[in-house]
């Protein structure tokens, strides 16, 4: 398992965010995380970058414990991970951005850093757009430069929160390609979406999420006709 | 090289060579006034170290200016310590105060951490006075007596070329990247493998290092110290003005908004001390609501956009 | 001894938290940490001192006064002038006010002079006695009308239209616009009520204590020690915070040495700042 979360639990006060889940992501996988809004998919994602601290249980990465360490030491052991909505470092050019990702994530000097980031940026499709700011962009092209920075500090495991909200089933298609190329690089994928048309598609597993407990787990074709993923979605009358 | 950048060093050079050799032109009030303006320069320049390229506004930065001045004064006076070794010895304890209060402090969001830099300036100041066995308290400290103006003008010079360096150096520096980028997102920076918490203290300590150097020099040159004078709320106000109105996280920055500020407070200080203050308010709100990224991010923003338009028709 | 030391701290403390509350308000709704709060306390102050002074108005009669010219400045402020900046990042409110405070010290220094003046109406110097105690009467007085004050803010928020928009809209401001609250007037609004309440706590502060243009800055750092000690956003809490600060400081100065209270109230919050941001009652908002 190159990452496991052991009976993770969250709480923000009152509320119980997550309640002792237990993911395992096997090298090479491609693992979806489905779930209502608010069923605690990013608050888990948050959780294993480090970000928050959980209440109780334990994530491993490769074996070792990482429960507790600082977002930037488990980045640079090879969790990356992009945010639901995309957070560009809006006074730096897209290059600098990636720059950031290569130097600091991946240990990078400044003259390398720059020819990793815009081997990065060409990777995504961003590699004519390198020297401008992400103000002068799309919000498809804000997304995919989350990808390439997050990309460019050479993680094992890739968390990507919702990465196709919003996209038109072309580009959908566009990033399902990219995300199968990263995969075949070696990048264990983990990933939130809603969008099932990709989830279907590209996902190995599935995991189901609902008030912060895992409901339901396994193939695709499995976890679409679970009886409490159904009730989670539709409501009792459609089960 | 092209010809730009060609040309700015051009200009550097022409303006080390000129304020070398100036002194030698110069009558001794031309001399202290452009003292003066160095210091402003320093002290902005260090203030902006920490602000314009982290983004976090240090309202108690006086304190590490203070601190170098005391420790330098003590340790002349009491240790009988040369200046160099005491000035030296006052901005290493000011960084590694300033390391001290940082990591609780740097904790706190913008705001609550800038008040609460501004208490610790505060809380500073009556150590100082409460200490007045070592520091001579609210009558002052006196340091030895050396009124070679030229000497003072020199020092603070190099003090001012090593922080304009150091800037410099922020600019394009992969540490530097670090710390705009911490400016920008912290969390994302975080995630993206930045140490934020160790960045964020080095600067700290970078920073104030040298508003204690410079505190120090000042000690020396002004031969005697009130803690009223050394750790004055207004002096960070004019370091933080200074800063932003010459543009925060630039290199010419503070030197303009430096320029400016202390040439008007030197044309009105003496007859009209709370009319300058009151100009150094409006400006702050003019500033603020009309020119947020400073002079330099206004001609920045202009040079970028011509910049980008001869690059698309190229 | 200790009981009459514990006594003065709560008068103080009465009138701390009067001046607290409006700092906690503003910051709690329009989200802005407010600098020229110091000089409403010096304003309500210096207007208190000239009625009493040139035409003999009894202070407390000046409170209503203090209040709305306050209210009216304030008002006007935040609407063409803070209003501009109120969606841009924390620093730029904070520099603002800043410069603005430095313009309102400066024109007060060159108009009324730095010399310090007191409030001393001819009952100033009566006291109540009970057993060893001894109240002084103004600063009994003070204390019950700095309450009143508290009272009668909050009592505005929770049971007028006005005072609830202001409470939905400080929890959450795209909600209560869509229930037809329009933010820019409440703010406005907030802004001025802030002014005039912390205008009265400082005309009540005038008969206790000097009165000079530069009184603000001290007051402003006991708001913020209040506030975070308090809980940032919550008003009962100021109330609890200011009446903690009043008593530390008699303690201090008291039992210690009267140079160290600055450097005690740092380190509390200090320890506050880094343990509990959310302040006593865990209710203070951090961002």
């Amino acid at each position: 398992m190159v990452l496991k979360t052991e009976k993770v639990t969250k709480t923000f006060g009152d509320l119980l965010a997550l309640d002792a889940v237990d993911v395992s992501l096997a090298r090479g996988d491609i693992l979806g995380m489905i779930g209502p809004n608010g069923s605690g998919k990013t608050t888990l994602f948050n959780v294993v970058s480090g970000v928050y601290r959980p209440a109780a249980g334990d994530i491993f990465f490769q074996g070792k414990s990482i429960t507790g360490r600082t977002p930037h030491y488990i980045c640079r052991k090879g969790i990356a991970r992009t945010f639901q909505i995309a957070q560009p470092f809006s006074q730096m050019t897209l290059l600098e951005n990636v720059l950031i990702g290569a130097m600091w994530g991946d240990g990078k000097s400044l003259s390398k850093g720059r020819d990793a980031a815009e081997e990065v940026l060409d990777f995504v499709g961003l590699g004519e757009k390198a020297h401008l700011v992400p103000d002068e962009v799309t919000t498809e092209d804000r997304r995919r430069l989350e990808l390439a920075r997050a990309l460019a500090t050479k993680p094992e495991v890739l968390l990507l929160d919702e990465m196709m909200a919003g996209l038109t089933p072309t580009e959908i298609e566009e990033v399902l390609v990219l995300l199968r190329q990263i995969h075949a690089s070696g990048v264990t994928i983990f990933m939130v979406e809603h969008i099932m048309q990709a989830v279907m598609s590209v996902c190995h597993r599935i995991i189901v999420l609902n008030y912060g407990q895992v409901i339901a787990e396994g193939t695709p074709g499995e976890v679409v006709k679970d009886e409490e993923v159904i009730r989670a979605y539709l409501g009792d009358r459609y089960v | 090289m092209n010809r730009t950048v060609a040309s700015w060093w051009a200009l550097a050079i022409v303006l080390v060579g000129v304020s070398l050799m100036a002194p030698l032109f110069m009558s001794g009030y031309a001399l202290r006034f452009c003292t003066f303006v160095l210091m402003w320069i320093g002290l902005a320049g260090s203030l902006n170290l920490l602000t314009g390229y982290t983004g976090y506004l240090d309202f108690g930065h006086v304190a590490f200016f203070g601190t170098g001045a005391y420790v330098t004064g003590v340790l002349m006076l009491k240790v009988g310590l040369p200046f160099f070794p005491a000035m030296f010895a006052g901005a290493v304890i000011a960084a590694v105060i300033a390391c001290l209060v940082g990591i609780p402090t740097m904790r706190l969001k913008g705001a609550y951490f800038a008040i609460a830099m501004l208490a610790f300036a505060e809380a500073m100041k009556h150590v100082v006075l409460e200490l007045d066995g070592i520091t001579g308290g609210g009558n002052g400290l006196s340091l030895p007596i050396y009124t070679n103006y030229t000497f003072f003008y020199y020092t603070m010079l190099a003090a001012v070329v090593f922080t304009i360096a150091v800037t410099y150096w922020f600019g394009r520096s992969k540490f530097g990247y670090a710390l705009k980028a911490i400016r920008e997102d912290e969390l994302a920076a975080d995630v993206s493998g930045v140490n934020t918490f160790s960045c964020k203290l080095i600067a700290f300590g970078i920073s104030a290092f040298v508003a204690g150097m410079i505190g120090g020099i000042y000690a020396y040159w002004m031969t005697f110290l009130t803690p009223d004078d050394s750790f004055n709320v207004l002096l960070t106000v004019r370091m933080i003005i200074m800063a932003f109105l010459g543009g925060a996280g630039t290199v010419l920055g503070p030197i303009i908004g430096a320029t400016f500020l202390a040439s008007i407070e030197e044309i009105l200080w003496a007859s009209f001390a709370y009319t300058y203050l009151i100009i150094v308010g409006v400006i702050v709100v003019i500033v603020v609501l009309y020119i947020p990224r400073g002079i330099v991010g206004l001609i920045g923003e202009k040079l970028i956009k011509q910049y980008r338009r001869k690059g698309k028709s190229a | 001894m200790l009981l009459q030391v514990l006594l003065n701290g709560i008068l103080i403390g009465g009138i701390y938290a009067s001046f607290a509350v409006g700092f906690s308000l503003i910051f709690g709704v329009l989200r802005i940490v407010n600098i020229v709060h110091g000089e409403f306390i010096m304003l309500g102050a210096f207007i208190t001192y000239w009625l009493y002074s040139i035409f003999g108005i009894d202070p407390f009669l000046s409170l209503p006064v203090s209040f709305a010219l306050l209210f009216v400045g304030g008002y006007l402020l935040q609407r063409f002038v803070i209003n501009r900046i109120i969606e841009a990042p924390e620093i730029m409110s904070l520099l603002l006010t800043f410069g603005l405070s430095l313009i309102i010290v400066n024109i007060a220094l060159i108009v009324w002079k730095g010399d310090y003046r007191l409030v001393n109406p001819e009952y100033a110097g009566a006291n109540l006695e009970l057993g060893t105690l001894i109240i002084p009467y103004i600063r009994l007085a003070t204390c019950v009308f700095a309450l009143l004050a508290v009272g009668g803010l909050q009592f505005f928020l929770q049971h007028t239209n006005t005072g609830r928009a202001i409470k939905a809209t400080s929890q959450n401001k795209e909600g209560a616009r869509l229930q037809g609250v329009n933010p820019a007037r409440i703010y406005a609004i907030t802004f001025a009520l802030g002014a005039g309440i912390t205008a009265i706590a400082g005309s009540l502060l005038s008969m206790s204590f000097s009165v000079f243009p530069a009184m603000g800055g001290d007051y402003l750092l006991f708001s913020f020690f209040i506030v975070v000690v308090g809980g940032m956003g919550d008003l009962p809490g100021a109330l609890v915070g200011g009446f903690i600060l009043g008593i530390l400081q008699s303690l201090v100065t008291n039992f210690i040495g009267a140079g160290l209270n600055y450097i005690v109230i740092f380190l509390v919050l200090y320890v506050m700042l880094i343990t509990r941001p959310t302040g006593i009652f865990g209710r203070g908002l951090i961002e």
